[in-house]
Formats: structure tokens, sequence, C-alpha cells
């Protein structure tokens, strides 16, 4: 064994870097699944450690009103009780910039879990209490960055000025949405009583945090228990562990896929490039075999190398996937909690060695069992080593390795369910390209004859090399095939987001958004709006908050088709109506017509479709809905659909003209103008009318851009990633066909072919490679872009598919370009070698 | 039509230059057939490596039908393979990209000539592969590949067929049927053909042999056909 494994490196040794495609395309493979395993690992353990803290309590009771004093009581005898009045309005600074903000207000017992850290460290309460006739205020510190203030400084809340006594700069149960949704600006109870926000029809929640010694979802039982007819909703941590869990296992298994499919566009490179490295061992190997030396101690001694340098390389990925995990959690931490734990790195790094290890093997099997099938005396005959079929024993092996692949496959990613579809849709994409590839070898060989061809000599040899045994076809599509749709995918997402973004100008959409108007304030703010010197246009739609108690005229529990889960959701969901308003928020109809508002006798409804979805609601019904205190009868006349990402209201029920009337306390608004006009309506609303939020659609889509903007960086290194791999690929086919090519060109030269026209020959066998590619790259990648753009996104996007044929045809072309250039630098023919060689 | 004056040819070694061909001078008439005996490294093949135009000697010239092939750039040299040479190789040099028929319509297509594929299935027909038309290299036996190498050479009914040791790869009997193929196919297209051989019954086969020593061609008129 001692020799053999002496043979086997001094081997290797002397073999340079001919396996350098080999180790890397290992590497970058075990370095995405070791990076993206111990980042979920990292985020994981970060998040849920301890839910208790990101929520507050062991439970959450949230309510838009105050509890009753019953209810209270019956809360505190079974546990300490925190609460934490929550109101988003605007902040305004003395510089008069507004920004969307979520006031908080703490009882003395807050936080119930974690610490509140802040900076000058101060208890919260003296923080928050009035001193030299302001009322204090703790800033996110993110906040406070992003208006550039600082402490001592005065802020604009509600109907007060406050002033900064302190920068929050660590908040147990921060909520992740914090940074988009409006950084937390804490407050006390009676600031924020002061501040004239809370008033009938102010939106506010009250979440009363409780701690408990009773285990959670018994204390939740016992509490709906107690309160059956109440619609508070009940959160336990569990709850809360269990939707962040889902949510990261969902983005990790995502992740992890990408990992995983360049490991295996990289599986393509090893197999290449170990076919290669082992043809030029063919004469070493049957100089072996014939001094003596059995097949299975030869075969020993590739396994041995293969086994070191896939030992290596996975090791090396390993390696740097682990510091990119840390890398990442370092800027995740910004935003997340994130413990750094090296130890529960480990793990991830040494299931992405294994996946190596085996992925290696698997592909390298093959290539080792055809080797060994040489007979040595073909070599010795001269031969080229003509490629025989590997023993069933290799393919077996190589068979056992790929199911391995599969099980920890399924065994790693935390959403099996993902595993199982990756592995389905893997399988459904070789078949497919097996299919594709057959079909391309069938048309080109049937043109081979065919008389067009008759007098294009180069294009007949470009034609033949692509239905020839060992054609680099299915490499090529598959390496760079993948990569390409994902690129593909990836550049239609982005085109279709920006150029809503880009198509979202204030000549057609509001340059002002506007929430949260009290009835009382409508006429002011109006007023203020259109005071604008230049041309300015306001809509305004009421916006009535309520719940559905009944319907066709049963109450949701008499209801047989709904399971206990639907009426739960259907109780305790708002569902926000409006007027149509000359269709203030461009919704579209998906079933049933919209009535004449001059010929209603009574109340018509308009409903939106994910929520008669989720109560198989069709036209025709009739729906009670619960409007405080009062009830609403209307009968669905519609079902539509919203415009989605460009959604600004978000109604789940329009009804007709009238049918609120005496019950709308609030109101949303449009307004039409330029952004400078915008600029200056908002600070006017902000001085008379502080609750009210105005969101400016360019400051909107500034953020858009950037979020999409990195999104788009996270996307390119993705997917550059990916292509670098299959460019590895393409280079090992290169390589290994590279002896073939130039033997070709050799005979044809010596039989009288001119130079430029093998050189053309080339050229035209890499563009029809490319064609194919991306004639591939563009059907699979639009099928997987367009349903999520059309379906879930609702942006429809067919008229972009030219821009992924571009980039298919741009990055292909290109990437095939190279290789024919360097394959033609390297083209230097010396035909006399076959005559010399021969003898 | 091969008029060979003066010709030599030495290669650089680290003792000095080695003398592989040394005047050597000979004139092939049109549809001769002529044989190159010798040892091995007596330059046999470096006879044929320049009567192909695929090394530049180092001194002489060999004039091809009035030209000097000596003189001529890479591209003409081309030209001239394809319109007036057939090779046949010892180790046949297929282009495995190919099928049989790809092959042998190889010369026809390379100058563009119409009805290449009718032409190289006649040919095929007659060396006997018609129903190996569509096989790949891989998939013929040696013998048939060498009978895919000869119809290639001759396809095109080139002036001049250069064959390299024709059966040195190939068992005896088959080896026997292949130079029944060649001098039959030779004999029908009236091609001029320079042989080179190691095999004196093969030889004998021929209007003229030559024999290479120590890089001097001496003509040995006792081996040759009767005239």
């Amino acid at each position: 064994m001692r020799f053999l494994a002496e043979l086997a490196w001094r081997d290797l040794r002397a073999s340079g870097r001919s396996l350098w495609v080999f180790c890397a395309c290992l590497v970058l493979g075990v370095t995405l699944v070791a990076g993206t395993g111990g980042l979920y690992r990292l985020i994981n353990a970060g998040l849920l450690a301890d839910t208790r803290v990101l929520l507050g309590g062991d439970l959450e009771v949230e309510s838009e009103e105050p509890l009753p004093d019953r209810a209270l009581a019956w809360m505190r005898e079974r546990g300490d009780v925190s609460l934490v009045t929550e109101v988003d309005t605007m902040l305004g600074t003395t510089g008069d910039e507004f920004l969307r903000v979520e006031l908080q207000a703490m009882d003395s017992l807050y936080p119930l879990y974690g610490n509140l850290v802040l900076g000058p460290d101060l208890p919260l309460a003296e923080a928050t209490a009035s001193a030299d006739g302001r009322w204090g205020a703790a800033l996110d510190a993110a906040l406070a960055e992003r208006l550039g203030l600082e402490v001592g400084e005065d802020i604009h809340v509600g109907e007060l000025t406050m002033r900064v006594r302190a920068l929050v700069l660590e908040q147990p149960d921060r909520a992740l949405s914090a940074d988009w949704r409006g950084a937390p600006v804490l407050v006390s109870d009676a600031a924020l009583a002061a501040s004239g926000l809370l008033q009938a029809g102010s939106v506010a929640d009250y979440d009363y945090r409780v701690r408990t010694a009773l285990p959670a979802e018994e204390w939740q039982q016992a509490f709906h228990a107690a309160f059956p007819d109440e619609a508070w909703e009940v959160r336990t941590f569990e709850d809360r562990s269990r939707r962040i869990a889902e949510r990261l296992d969902q983005l990790a298994s995502g992740l992890l896929i990408i990992g995983f499919s360049t490991l295996f566009i990289g599986g393509l490179g090893v197999f290449n490039s170990i076919q290669a490295y082992l043809q030029g061992k063919l004469k070493t190997m049957a100089t072996l075999r014939a001094l003596g030396l059995r097949n299975r101690r030869l075969a020993a001694v590739y396994l041995l190398q293969v086994a070191i340098l896939s030992g290596g390389a996975s090791v090396v990925g390993a390696a740097i996937g682990t510091a990119l995990a840390l890398a990442g959690a370092g800027i995740i931490a910004a935003e997340v909690p994130l413990a750094t734990n090296l130890a529960s790195l480990v793990a991830p790094a040494l299931v992405a060695a294994g996946f190596g290890l085996v992925t290696a093997y698997a592909f390298a099997l093959p290539a080792i069992g055809r080797a060994l099938a040489v007979e040595p005396a073909s070599l010795f005959r001269g031969g080229f080593g003509r490629a025989a079929r590997p023993p069933a024993g290799w393919w077996l092996a190589a068979l056992a390795c790929a199911a391995l692949i599969v099980s920890l496959v399924l065994l790693a990613l935390p959403d099996t369910a993902f595993g199982g579809g990756f592995l389905l849709t893997v399988g459904l994409l070789l078949l497919l390209l097996d299919l594709v590839v057959r079909g391309i070898r069938r048309a080109a060989r049937r043109l081979d004859d065919h008389p067009w061809l008759e007098r294009r000599f180069a294009l007949r040899l470009a034609v033949a090399n692509l239905h020839r045994p060992g054609t680099p076809l299915r490499a090529a599509l598959l390496s760079l095939g993948s990569a390409l749709t994902l690129l593909v995918a990836c550049t239609l997402v982005v085109a279709a987001l920006l150029r809503t973004i880009n198509n979202t100008i204030p000549a057609e959409s509001p340059a002002l958004v506007l929430y949260d108007i009290a009835d009382r304030q409508l006429a002011d703010v109006v007023a203020a709006i259109e005071a604008s010197p230049g041309p300015a246009r306001v809509e305004t739609t009421p916006l009535v908050r309520s719940r559905i108690v009944a319907i066709n005229g049963r109450a949701l529990d008499e209801l047989p088709h709904l399971d206990s889960e639907q009426r739960r959701d259907a109780s305790q969901d708002d569902y926000d109506l409006s007027y149509s308003a000359g269709n203030i928020d461009d919704v579209s109809l998906a079933a049933g017509d919209w009535w004449h508002e001059d010929s209603v006798d009574s109340p018509r409804l308009a409903l939106e479709d994910y929520e008669a979805g989720q109560l198989d609601l069709a036209v025709g019904d009739v729906i009670t809905f619960g409007i405080a205190g009062d009830t609403l009868e209307a009968t669905v006349d519609a079902i539509f659909s919203q415009k989605g990402i460009q959604t600004r209201f978000w109604f789940e029920g329009i009804v007709s003209d009238g049918a609120l009337e005496g019950l709308v306390s609030r109101h949303v608004g449009a307004a039409y103008m330029d952004d400078a006009a915008a600029l200056a309506a908002q600070r006017r609303v902000g001085a008379i009318a502080p609750n009210v939020i105005t969101v400016r659609t360019a400051a909107l889509l500034a953020s858009a851009r950037d979020i999409l903007g990195k999104a788009a960086a996270g996307l390119a290194v993705v997917a550059g990633v990916s292509l670098l791999a299959s460019l590895l690929v393409l280079i090992s086919v290169m390589a290994a066909g590279r002896t073939r090519q130039v033997y070709d060109a050799t005979v044809l030269h010596s039989l009288g072919t001119r130079m430029a026209v093998i050189r053309r020959s080339l050229h035209l066998e890499y563009l029809l490679l490319a064609l194919v590619t991306s004639a591939f790259a563009v059907l699979l990648g639009s099928a997987v872009a367009l349903p999520l753009l059309n379906l879930r996104l609702r942006l429809p996007s067919d008229d972009l598919l030219w821009l992924g044929a571009v980039t298919a045809l741009a990055v292909s072309g290109l990437s095939l370009w190279l290789g024919a250039r360097y394959l033609l630098r390297r083209l230097r023919l010396r035909p006399a070698v076959l005559l010399r060689g021969a003898n | 039509m091969i008029d060979i004056q003066n010709l030599g040819m030495s290669y650089p070694m680290e003792a000095g230059e080695l003398d592989v061909l040394v005047d050597v001078n000979i004139t092939i008439a049109d549809g001769e057939t002529v044989a190159i005996v010798g040892p091995s490294g007596s330059g046999k093949t470096t006879l044929l490596i320049l009567l192909a135009g695929l090394e530049k000697p180092g001194q002489g010239s060999i004039v091809l039908d009035g030209t000097d092939i000596t003189r001529l750039d890479g591209d003409t040299l081309a030209d001239i393979r394809r319109d007036s040479l057939g090779i046949i190789f010892q180790s046949f040099h297929l282009v495995p990209s190919l099928t049989a028929l790809g092959n042998v319509s190889l010369p026809l297509e390379i100058a563009g000539r119409g009805g290449a594929r009718a032409r190289a299935r006649e040919m095929l027909a007659r060396v006997g592969l018609a129903d190996r038309e569509s096989h790949y290299p891989a998939q013929l036996s040696g013998g048939e590949q060498q009978r895919v190498a000869i119809a290639r050479a001759l396809v095109h009914a080139p002036r001049l067929v250069l064959a390299d040791e024709p059966t040195g790869n190939l068992d005896l009997h088959t080896g026997a049927k292949i130079i029944d193929t060649l001098f039959g196919l030779n004999e029908e297209t009236g091609s001029t053909m320079v042989l080179v051989t190691h095999d004196n019954e093969i030889a004998r086969r021929c209007r003229r042999v030559f024999q290479l020593r120590d890089g001097r061609l001496v003509e040995d008129g006792d081996n040759a056909l009767p005239g």
C-alpha cells in the first residue's frame, strides 16, 4: 500500500498543473455549499436561539384598542404583562425633513426578555420623561444617522416638539422590517397621549407581551377559551420561531441549491479534466500493467490520486466558504442579532467537504473505469487508446456515489420539499437535455447529406462536429446552458423590475401617497396639497377597516365548509374597504363585472381574488362585514386582482358608492404633481396634520432602486460564480477536445484544406454551439422567470424575451469565441507528423 | 511529370547535422508506379514528406507538372495537395468526426466540386464498403479504415498518389487484399504512384523500384516489373 501511495503521489507531482480545472471546479462548488450552509447555521442560531427575546415575551396579545380590564386581570393572574403601544406616524426634523416612523410607548416592565441599551446609558423612563419643557425620545440609531440627528436636537412628532435624549443602541425586539416599514422611536405613554395621535379613528396597535410559567400553547388555548368572542390575535414565541424557521429554511434552501448546482456543474469539469488526464496516462498504465501491476492495484493508484486532489480541493473550498460565511454574518449582524459561533460552522464545512469528495468520485469513477478497460496491447500497437465502456462495477460504484449525493442533498437542505423539487428538476433537466441533444444530433446528421451544404465545406465540417461521437454538445449545453439559464432568468426578473420602477413616473402615478387622513382633517389636507403653485390634483377615498362576521347570512362558525383555521383567519383578519374612486388603485377584474353606480339599489362588492380564494367566495355570495359595532351587508358582484408590487393601498374590498356612509373615519389619497411640489406639499401636510403618513413616490423609487441595485448585484455574483464554474467546464471540454481538433485540422491540411477554411470551420462550430446553447438557455430561463413575473409579481414581461436572448447570445458567443481564439492560437499544424509518427 | 534534382535534407542534431537525403535525382513519368524501399531511418518517409509539400528541403528542387513546389507558400501547396495529390498513410489518419462517406468525399468537398457525395458513394462501393458509409472510423476495423483511406486518396483521380507503408498496420492477409485494391484502382485512375514500403513483394508490383541507402537513391532494376 505504501508503494501504491508513493507511486500515486509521484505520478501526480509529475503531472504538473494538468488537473487545475478538476481542483478549481471542486473548490468553487464546495465554497458555495460551505458558505451558504455556514451562513444559514449562523443566522438560524442567532434568530432562533431565543425567540422570546425577539417577540418580547412568551406570548403577545395584539389588539387595535386597549384590552378591557377583565381581560387584563385574567392575563395578570397568569403571568407578567407589559404593554407596548405602537403608532405609525411622520417624524419631522427642524430642517423640515419628514420620515415615516413607528412610535413605541412602553410601560415600566419593558423589556420582559433581553436588554434595552441606550446611548447615553439612561433608564428608558428618564430618557422619555418631560424635562426643560420638552418630552424626551429615544431614537433608533439607524434612523438618527439617516436624518443626521444627534442627542439634544429637537424633532416634531404629532403635535409635539420633542427632544432626542438618547439613541437606541440595542433593542431586543426590533422588528426585522423596521428599516423599511418605519424605524422605532421610543416615547412615554404620557407623551404619546399628548401628541394628539391617539384619537378616534387613529390606527394604533396595542401589543400586550406576556411572561408566563405556563406552556405558551396552553396559555393561548386557555385565553381563547376564556374570551371566545373576541378577535384579539394571540401569538406565541413558538409561532414566531416556526414562521422565522420556515422563511429561513426556504431562503437557505434556495441558496444551497445554487451551491449544489454549481457543484454539479463543476462535477462535469471534474469528469472532463480527469478523463483528459487519464488519456495522457494510458501509456503509463499500459507499461505498469505490462510490468505486472494488477488492475486492482493500478485502480488503487488513480483512486488515491482522486482522493488526494478532491480532499485538498474540498478542504480549501470548505475553508473559503467558512470565511465567506463569517464575512456575510458580519454584514448581516448590523441588521439582525447574530452571535458568531465558530463551532456551529464546523458541521456545514464538514458536510460541504464531504459533498466535494463524493461528487469527485461520482464523476471520476467512470473515467477511471474506462481508462483501465483499454487493452495495453492496443496501446503498444500505436493505436489511440480507443475508448472502451467501463466495466459494470465502475458504473455501479459511480451510481452508489450519486445515490449518496441524493440522500445527502435531502438531508442537508432544511426544506425537504425544496430538496425533492431540486432533485426532480435536475432529473427532468437531464432528461430534457438528453432529448434535446438527441434531437440536435439527429437533425445535424440529416443536414449532413443535404444538398445545401454541398459547396459549404466549412459549415459541413461544423455540422458534422455536432453529431459525431464524443461531440462536446452535451457538456456545453449542461454546463454553459445551465449557467446561462440562471443568467437569463435573473436578467428577465431584474429588467422587469427596473422597467416597472422606471415606468412609474409622476405623470402617470401619484407623486405623493397619503395614508391615515382622519375624516375631520380631509378638507384641510386636500387644501394644503392644492395650495401648490403648479398644477396639482388630489384624489381621496375612504378607507374603512372591517371584519367578516357572516357569509350568505350565516355566521362564520356555522359554515361547514370552513375549517377552524379558515374561521379564525376570517374573523381576525382586517378587510380594508373603499370606493372605486375612479379605480384609484388600478385593480383589474378577474371575474364578474363592475356595477353601474347610478343603478345600485343595495351595496355591491368587488372582492380581492386572494381573499375570495381563502374563503371559497364567488360572485353572488353575500358578505356581512362588522365595522366598529355596525354591520354592512354587500353582494359580491366581482372578483379583482391587485396590480402587484405597484399596488399602493391594497384594498381587500371595493364597495358601491355610499355603502360606507356613516362608517368612514379615515381616508387615503393620491396627489399628482411634480416631485418638488410633492416635497413642499409633504411639509405643509406635516405641519397641519402630523399624524397623516405621506410617502413621496420619488423617495420610494429611490429606495426601490437602491434595494434592486443590491439585489441585482447579489444575483450577478451568484450567476457569475455559476458562469465561472461553467466556463471552467468548457475549458476542460476544450482541453479534452484540443488534441482531437489539432489532429483533425492536421489531416485536413494534409489533404489540401487551407488554414483559413480550417479556422472558419472552427468558428462556425463554436457559433453553432453558442446558438444551440443560447436557445436552450432562453427557453429554460424564460420558463423559470416568466411564470414568476406574470403570476407572482404580476409584471407581464413576455416582451422582454429579446433581452434574455441577447444576454444569452452575447455571453455564450463571447465565451465560445474566446474558446475558439484560445484554440486557434494553439493550432500550429505540422502535417508531416502524420507520416513521421507512423514510422 | 515529377523531376527531382539535387534534393538534399538534413536535420540539426547535438553531434552536428544529420544528412537524411543526399543529392537525390529522379524523374518519374506520368502513370508510372514507383516503389521506394530501404531500411528504417534511410529517409523514405522524408522523401515522401517533401514530395507532398509538407516540409521544405534543405536544397534542390521538386518540379511537379512544371512547377517547383519547393518555392510555393503554404496555401498554394495546400491547393496542389487538394487538386493533384492523394496521400495514403500507414496509420490511415481518417477524420474521426466524419463518417466513412464524409471522409471519402473530403477531397471533393475541399475543392468545392459538385456531386461529391455521389462520387464518394461510388468509390466506397468500389472498395467494398457500400454498406458502411454511415460508420465512423472508430466503428471500422483496421482493414476497413485503410480501404476508406484508399478510396479517399483516389476519389478525385489525383495526378500523383503517395502511399506510405499502406499495409504496415495490417495483418498479412488483409494487407494483401488492400494492395490488390490499391493497385487495381490506381490502374483505373491512371495516377502516378510513389509507394514507400519495406516489403519487396509489394515493391515488385511497381514499374520502377528505388533503394534508399544512407540518404542516397539508387534504382534497383532487378526487383522492378519487367519493362
